[in-house]
């Protein structure tokens, strides 16, 4: 059985500046399975971001189809996008960007905040996620009070709180020491294991082995690897 | 849920306490202003009332001619003014110049026709003696200050009005106000020579010109009802030209002068609130700037764009509340200094002391935030429509 989970169809991607026209991505077809794991490599500037982000529902494809769970959402509204990220998408980025007011904890609980969670159900279960993370005694920490990797740690644990069906993780290694991305490394393959669906950009051929797939991106097309 | 967008919003207050309370500080003095000026205001609204209702009473009517000025008089008739339904009494003060012939002088004075009834007020108006005492039997007579002097007139010496002869009782303490609290302009007590009403009558025959008359009503009666009956008794007996005032119009009148004045001071500090509102709304463009990667973090956990927008509104709206509430603190506490001081420097007799009504309390709260909310309307939405991906790129 491999049901597609979010799949692409001739996607591409302009950014205008001003006048300027910067394509970055130039017509990507890709499905990316219930399941799977996924890796995305390429040079810089080769369009990894922008088509972690489409695949998030975080951005627009500028011609092209998205469609989520065989459903097309290429013209839903913003807010029914964001409904489905948060239910069903966690993101992990380079810079972690956990929110600097808020304790660990309350990072973790955000997503469900905004889902409507109870608040005792939710900090029930932000906190068992933290714990399984080996976070339990970080809770009340600030963002400033933790290590990279824990900031890293703490992230996962976000993007894994509304039991999402797939987790993005932009470069998650890029920001740290080669110990501690190991241990993240560790923990997404983990996850993976446990049957979640991943797609990770990322430089490094190494990291990029804890995915059964590796894509290669190059000018903004699938230049190796494609299904 | 928006239970929890109040909390995100008030830590992000409390990240930055300093700024926010900078923020709320026009609002704060704005409110502050207000509460102060519409407290005193009231406060001063309830001395007067109180002091014209212990003077007048609710149950008076007093009676004057239409248009104030020297000479201005009007015809009254107290026998049948006493008589209408409802009436407890009728008394009136007269007043004509006259030729006195004293000890040591003569010359023209004020004679005023004086009821003794009118004691009751006159407590009021500082018609106190000098020496001697009060009118006791007709023939009798009370100078003013100056006029004693002038006459060489002391208790027991005999004086002529136009030619009729007087006994002097009394003579007044100096009077330093003009009409001595009277009321009619241009009469001095100090220049007065105070006969009985029923003397006064004897000396000018004829149609009972009066500067004012005061009726008393019994208790219970309808106050208006009574107030037309001596309408009608005063156009019957010719006079078309007078006002009949009661209780309530004195203190409506009052009211409508105090709180005109209060609406137009409130109004100008209400304005330093909308001034303090621009204050929040900078401040909250600030902190989107500020927070852009923020709020594009909460979009990619799926806030939806309202909720960014809630959390931003109360944000504004709460160091609106807040200024509120600390100006409302201020203003009060200003208010009492002020009446307190005003009270000692005056030495008044009834001091005024602020009222605080649950209105002007609710009011100021609901106003202020309000203008906090209003004033985060714009910065909100442009944190709610931010496109999550340039927000999470912003440096
Ligand atoms: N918001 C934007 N406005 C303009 N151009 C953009 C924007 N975002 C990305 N680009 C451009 O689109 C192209 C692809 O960018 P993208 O961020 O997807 O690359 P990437 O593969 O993730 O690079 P890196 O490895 O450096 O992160 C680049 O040329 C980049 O300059
Ligand atoms: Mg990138």
């Amino acid at each position: 059985m491999s049901e597609v989970l979010v799949r692409l169809e001739k996607v591409t991607k302009v950014y205008r500046l001003g006048e300027v026209e910067v394509p970055a991505l130039r017509g990507v077809d890709l499905a990316v399975e219930r399941g799977h794991s996924l890796a995305l490599m390429g040079r810089s500037g080769s369009g990894k971001s922008t088509l972690l982000h489409i695949l998030g529902l975080l951005d627009r494809a500028t011609t092209g189809r998205v469609l989520w769970d065989g459903q097309d959402v290429t013209g839903f509204r913003a807010d029914r996008l964001a409904e489905l990220r948060g239910r069903h998408i966690g993101f992990v980025f380079q810079t972690f960007n956990l929110v600097p007011t808020l304790t660990a904890w309350e990072n973790v609980e955000l997503p469900l905040v905004f889902l409507g969670v109870p608040g005792r159900e939710r900090r029930g279960r932000a906190q068992a996620i933290l714990e399984q993370l080996g976070l339990g005694q970080r809770l009340r920490h600030g963002p400033h009070q933790l290590s990279g990797g824990e900031q890293q740690r703490v992230a996962i644990a976000r993007a894994l709180a509304p039991n999402p069906d797939l987790i993005l993780a932009d470069e998650p290694t890029g920001n740290l020491d080669s110990a501690s991305g190991q241990e993240i490394l560790k923990l997404l393959s983990d996850l993976h294991r446990q049957g979640r669906t991943l797609v990770m950009v990322t430089h490094d051929a190494e990291a990029a082995q804890i995915a059964e797939r590796v894509l290669r991106l190059r000018d903004g097309m699938i230049a190796e690897g494609a299904p | 849920m928006t239970r929890d967008l109040f909390r995100l919003a008030l830590r992000n207050i409390g990240h930055r306490r300093l700024r926010s309370w900078l923020t709320v500080i026009g609002i704060l003095i704005g409110t502050a202003a207000v509460v102060a000026l519409i407290s005193i205001g009231q406060g001063l609204q309830r001395t007067i009332t109180g002091q014209v209702e212990r003077i007048v009473g609710f149950n008076t009517l007093i009676i004057s001619p239409r248009t104030q000025g020297l000479g201005q008089r009007i015809r009254v008739d107290l026998g049948r003014l006493r008589a209408v339904p409802g009436v407890k009494s009728a008394m009136a003060l007269r007043a004509e110049t006259a030729y006195i012939e004293g000890p040591g002088g003569k010359a023209f004075y004020n004679v005023l026709g004086y009821d003794p009834a009118m004691d009751e007020f006159t407590a009021e108006f500082n018609l106190t003696l000098a020496s001697g005492g009060r009118m006791t039997a007709p023939g009798q007579a009370i100078l003013g200050s100056r006029a004693a002097r002038e006459l060489a007139a002391q208790v027991g010496s005999n004086l002529t009005v136009d030619g009729k002869p007087f006994t002097v009782v009394g003579v007044l303490l100096q009077q330093t106000r003009q009409t001595g609290g009277f009321g009619s302009p241009g009469i001095s007590l100090n220049d007065a020579v105070i006969v009985s009403y029923e003397d006064f009558g004897a000396l000018y025959p004829g149609p009972e010109l009066a500067l004012f008359a005061i009726v008393r009503l019994q208790d219970k009666v309808v106050v208006d009802t009574v107030k037309e009956e001596v309408r009608a008794v005063l156009r019957a007996g010719g006079e078309r030209n007078a006002s009949i005032i009661d209780f309530e119009d004195l203190t409506q009148r009052i009211r409508s002068v105090v709180s005109g004045v209060q609406a137009f001071l409130a109004g100008i500090a209400g304005i330093s609130i909308l001034v303090g509102g621009i204050g929040v709304m900078n401040t909250m463009f600030m902190a989107v700037l500020e927070r852009t990667r923020e709020i594009g973090v909460m979009k990619a956990v799926g806030a939806k764009g309202w909720q960014v927008l809630l959390v931003y509104l109360f944000e504004s709206g709460l160091m609106g509340l807040g200024g509120g509430a600390l100006g409302l603190v201020f203003g009060l506490g200003a208010a009492i200094a002020a009446t307190t001081i005003v009270s000692r420097l005056y030495q008044v007799q009834n001091p005024i002391t602020p009222a605080l009504s649950v209105g002007l309390i609710f009011g100021a709260l609901l106003f202020s935030f309000v203008v906090g909310a209003l004033s985060g309307v714009l910065p909100a939405r442009r944190a709610a429509q931010l496109p999550p991906v340039e927000a999470l790129r912003y440096e």
